[in-house]
């Protein structure tokens, strides 16, 4: 069975030749189609107005640039899980990038990027909680106004488009990192940044995260 | 935003740090975190930066889940055959 070599046989076949190489390849490429076809299977939304046929033609994609990152990073394989777990984790980041291309490809984020300043006052007004007690609501507002006061005048431009886009209109990272030609870490760090300057702005003004949370949980 | 989104990005604002892993950090550690989790340890207790990264990035917590899910599969000698994945696509 291919996925019963141990780490040290996955790595001797790998980087041996002939015949022996050959055999390793195409069972790890068999065990990533797998693995990008299980991610595809959990994510069938994704693929809407796709055939069996083309979504599998996806996975087998995913399963040959996995496999071509597989080989490319041999060498930085440490030896702490098993040599097929580090392996399908190939596979699943270039699944799921595939999925949510798929997903999203006929959204035109430009045209979204244009509204989200619209979907954010349109949350802001749609938000305000009904039926609570006045004090309650008054630090409720409080807590937004904090929020947008940051989001409009304390972010660079970059960390609020980044931030409306994941935060408040869903879009996935992947498809971030696309629209804007970047990489993960890149947008991930835009959104840490984000992150800091809120806490800090909330924080300096006495809000804390049980109080700040029970404001909106007791609301319903 | 739905009202429980906006709940947990206020709880992801508070857990902010100072500093966090990268997204490629995250990646190069994430096969060691499911190997210690599917061997039945503690790897919040070994990884916190992994978790606390897990905790505020989507993507890279759905590839956790499809990774640790698959491998505990793989440990119990249920990992789906290409056919049996085929069948599922439709």
């Amino acid at each position: 069975m291919s996925n019963k070599r141990t780490n040290q046989e996955w790595l001797h076949d790998l980087n041996a030749s002939g015949a022996l190489q050959e055999a390793a390849v195409a069972d790890l490429r068999d065990l990533l189609l797998r693995a990008a076809l299980y991610f595809f299977s959990r994510n069938l939304g994704d693929f809407q107005g796709l055939n069996q046929d083309e979504i599998m033609q996806r996975a087998e994609d995913c399963a040959q640039d996995a496999l071509i990152a597989v080989i490319n990073h041999l060498s930085d394989f440490r030896g702490d899980s098993k040599f097929t777990t580090w392996a399908y984790k190939f596979a699943i980041n270039i699944a799921m990038m595939t999925a949510r291309r798929e997903r999203w490809k006929g959204v035109s984020l430009d045209e979204l990027a244009s509204s989200e300043e619209k979907y954010f006052n349109e949350w802001m007004i749609r938000d305000k909680s009904d039926g609570v007690a006045p004090e309650q609501s008054a630090m409720q507002g409080e807590v937004q106004a904090i929020l947008r006061d940051v989001i409009e005048y304390d972010l660079t431009e970059k960390q609020r488009r980044v931030l409306l886009m994941m935060v408040f209109n869903d879009v996935p990272m992947d498809e971030v990192v696309r629209h804007l030609d970047t990489n993960r870490n890149a947008v991930y760090k835009m959104l840490h940044d984000a992150r800091r300057k809120i806490k800090s702005s909330l924080q300096a003004r006495g809000f804390e995260i049980g109080e700040t949370l029970s404001l909106f949980d007791a609301s319903g | 935003m739905k009202k429980h989104h906006f709940e947990r990005w206020l709880q992801n604002i508070f857990e902010t740090e100072d500093e966090e892993i990268s997204c490629s950090e995250c990646f190069d550690s994430i096969s060691h975190f499911v190997e210690v989790e599917l061997s039945g340890q503690n790897p919040i207790a070994k990884m916190p930066q992994v978790k606390q990264h897990l905790d505020q990035c989507p993507a890279c917590r759905e590839e956790y889940e499809t990774l640790r899910d698959l491998g505990r599969l793989e440990d119990e000698g249920k990992m789906p055959s290409r056919d049996d994945l085929h069948d599922l696509i439709h």
